[in-house]
């Protein structure tokens, strides 16, 4: 599927802690079917980016508009109700509960009557059919979460995003610390999403090379602003270098 | 090890309490050679089933705050405020029934105050239950003049509420199952299980991990509170000096040793009720083989910890054979 409708525009964000702007300006857009690579160095005000588009935050001045609405996101569960995941680096996962709780974290399928009580049974069937659906290959969903490794629980906390209905989805350093073979599992469930083309990707990264693998566009954030955009394809590692090898060089004869 | 040593050994380790349980068989065996009368005379095993059900039943408030994350170290002094509270509505012409229930509501607004002070205003639960440990202690003792009472009511609800010989033990795996059921196959359940493991994932899902919590400190003071009932019932005097830190800390051991980590995170119900099991058969073992009661202090101190050692080590050792 090729990329379609903007689902998510930032608008001039701005954000300041006290005296300190962590956000001067920022202004990009999110397509349907599209993966976004956001580039830059620590301190860039990437992870405040991601906490202002959660919901986690609110901007000091910006707009945002969701599927053409103009929107002022509340809290985390206001942002969630239009279709808003994140996936966090620590990825939100009880280590304790098996693969099929975390999947349906707070989201439980539970049998009708006045007990309520939990549909393990169903809950255990629909998580392992959506992780085949993704291509997410575990032993066994009733495993614990801990008995997994880091790639097998970065692609957990990535399903159970998907599978909660998100339609935009905000992934913080998705490869951070992780083997290439660990890297390739989560690569492979990014690319199945993108032919998918039901959701929007805008993930946080550090590796420049894999970002231009996954992403159909990259910014590059500086100092709290966007410096650099361009499509994938148009741009190379070399490129994206030189711009931060600039960088580094002005500080340090300025 | 062969494959299906392995399988064998992992289906035996998936099912959480089975280390305790082993634990707790070859105690009984062992006291049971030393000593014929030690389980098969009635009253030997009415009284094991008495130490058993106290413990048993606060344990279950315990492992549900341990679960979480906290701890109520409170628990035996709300043990005996509660029935003082029954007492003295009962003495102000309140109804037994509506009375002891009054007990309870007491017992769960000691837990109430546990929870919001160590939720909301952010101090540790060790720090917020020890504070309210000597508080609740010197209200019971101020308000019952250091004096034992009788409790009111008649004699059918004293032999529901403790009296008849096995009537606790009865009340003890009613409240193991019920809670069992809440651990296991509900949300409450579940989310608690979430809040010890990742309480900041768990505010990301959405989970109200502080009402989650809150709850669980008033369980766990209303459970004390109704042990405290139960035992005053079955003694036949309301003591202020009953239950106390002993029987908080033998709570808090049965959890522990039944598999509930303190770091919270996991738990079983089950498994707390084998750990009360194992520090009964423990005492009762010990003083029927008739050792000294000032050495008896030293050997439970290291059967504890030898317990916890051996469960641990079963544990790894089935999960090490399990590892992908």
């Amino acid at each position: 599927m090729s990329i379609g409708a903007e689902t998510l525009r930032a608008d001039n964000i701005v954000k300041r802690f006290g005296a300190v702007t962590a956000l001067d300006g920022v202004s990009l857009t999110l397509r349907q079917g599209e993966i976004l690579g956001i580039l830059g160095d620590n301190g860039a005000g990437k992870s405040t980016l991601i906490k202002i588009l959660t919901g986690y935050q609110s901007p000091s001045s910006g707009r945002l508009v969701i599927d053409g609405r103009e929107v002022t996101l509340g809290s985390v569960d206001h942002a969630r109700s239009l279709g808003i995941e994140c996936v966090y680096q620590d990825l939100a996962l009880a280590n304790s509960l098996s693969v099929y709780h975390n999947m349906f974290l707070n989201r439980e399928l539970l049998y009708g009557g006045p007990l309520r009580l939990l549909n393990h049974r169903a809950m255990r069937r629909r998580a392992a059919e959506s992780l085949a659906e993704l291509g997410v290959n575990i032993p066994s969903v009733d495993l614990p979460v801990e008995r997994l490794s880091g790639g097998q629980r970065q692609a957990i906390a990535v399903a159970r995003a998907v599978t909660s209905n998100a339609r935009i989805l905000l992934l913080d350093e998705p490869l951070a610390a992780m083997g290439a073979r660990e890297a390739g599992l989560i690569i492979d469930l990014l690319l199945r999403l993108k032919r998918d083309g039901r959701h929007s990707i805008a993930m946080i990264m550090h590796n420049y090379a894999q970002t231009l693998d996954i992403a159909d566009r990259i910014v590059l954030m500086q100092h709290g602003k966007v410096t650099y955009e361009k499509a994938a394809a148009a741009t190379s590692v070399e490129e994206l270098m030189e711009i931060v090898r600039r960088e580094y060089r002005a500080v340090r004869t300025g | 090890m062969t494959p299906v040593h392995r399988r064998a050994l992992e289906a035996f380790a998936r099912w959480q309490e089975a280390s305790i349980l082993i634990v707790a068989l070859l105690l009984i065996a062992w006291f049971e050679n030393a000593n014929h009368d030690f389980l098969l005379t009635g009253a030997s095993l009415e009284n094991l089933s008495q130490f058993v059900a106290p413990a048993a039943i606060i344990a279950c408030g315990e492992i549900m705050l341990m679960i979480g994350g906290e701890i109520d170290l409170s628990a035996g002094m709300v043990f005996a405020l509660a029935p003082f509270v029954m007492y003295f509505a009962a003495d102000a012409g309140v109804p037994v029934v509506p009375a002891l229930l009054l007990g309870l509501v007491a017992a769960g607004g000691v837990g109430l105050v546990n929870g919001v002070v160590t939720l909301v205003l952010g101090i540790p639960s060790f720090v917020t239950t020890l504070g309210t440990l000597f508080l609740v202690n010197g209200l019971t003792l101020t308000i019952s003049h250091g004096t034992p009472v009788t409790p009111p009511g008649g004699q059918m609800l004293a032999q529901i509420m403790g009296a008849w010989g096995y009537s606790e033990i009865l009340w003890a795996l009613a409240v193991v199952a019920t809670l069992h059921v809440v651990l296991r196959h509900t949300r409450w359940g579940l989310h608690t299980i979430a809040s010890g493991a990742n309480e900041t994932g768990a505010r990301e899902a959405g989970i109200r991990v502080i009402r989650i919590k809150i709850g669980n400190f008033v369980l766990t003071g209303v459970l004390a509170g109704l042990t405290g009932c139960l035992e005053a019932f079955r003694i036949g005097s309301i003591d202020p000096q009953a239950g106390g830190n002993q029987i908080m800390f033998l709570a808090v051991a049965s959890g522990v040793i039944g598999g509930t980590s303190l770091a919270g995170g996991s738990g079983t119900m089950i498994g707390g009720l084998i750990g009360a099991l194992v520090l009964g058969v423990l005492n009762d073992g010990f003083t029927l083989i008739g050792i000294n009661a000032f050495v008896f202090n030293i050997i439970l101190g290291a059967a504890i910890l030898a317990a916890m050692l051996f469960n641990g080590y079963i544990t790894r050792l089935a999960r090490q054979g399990g590892r992908r």
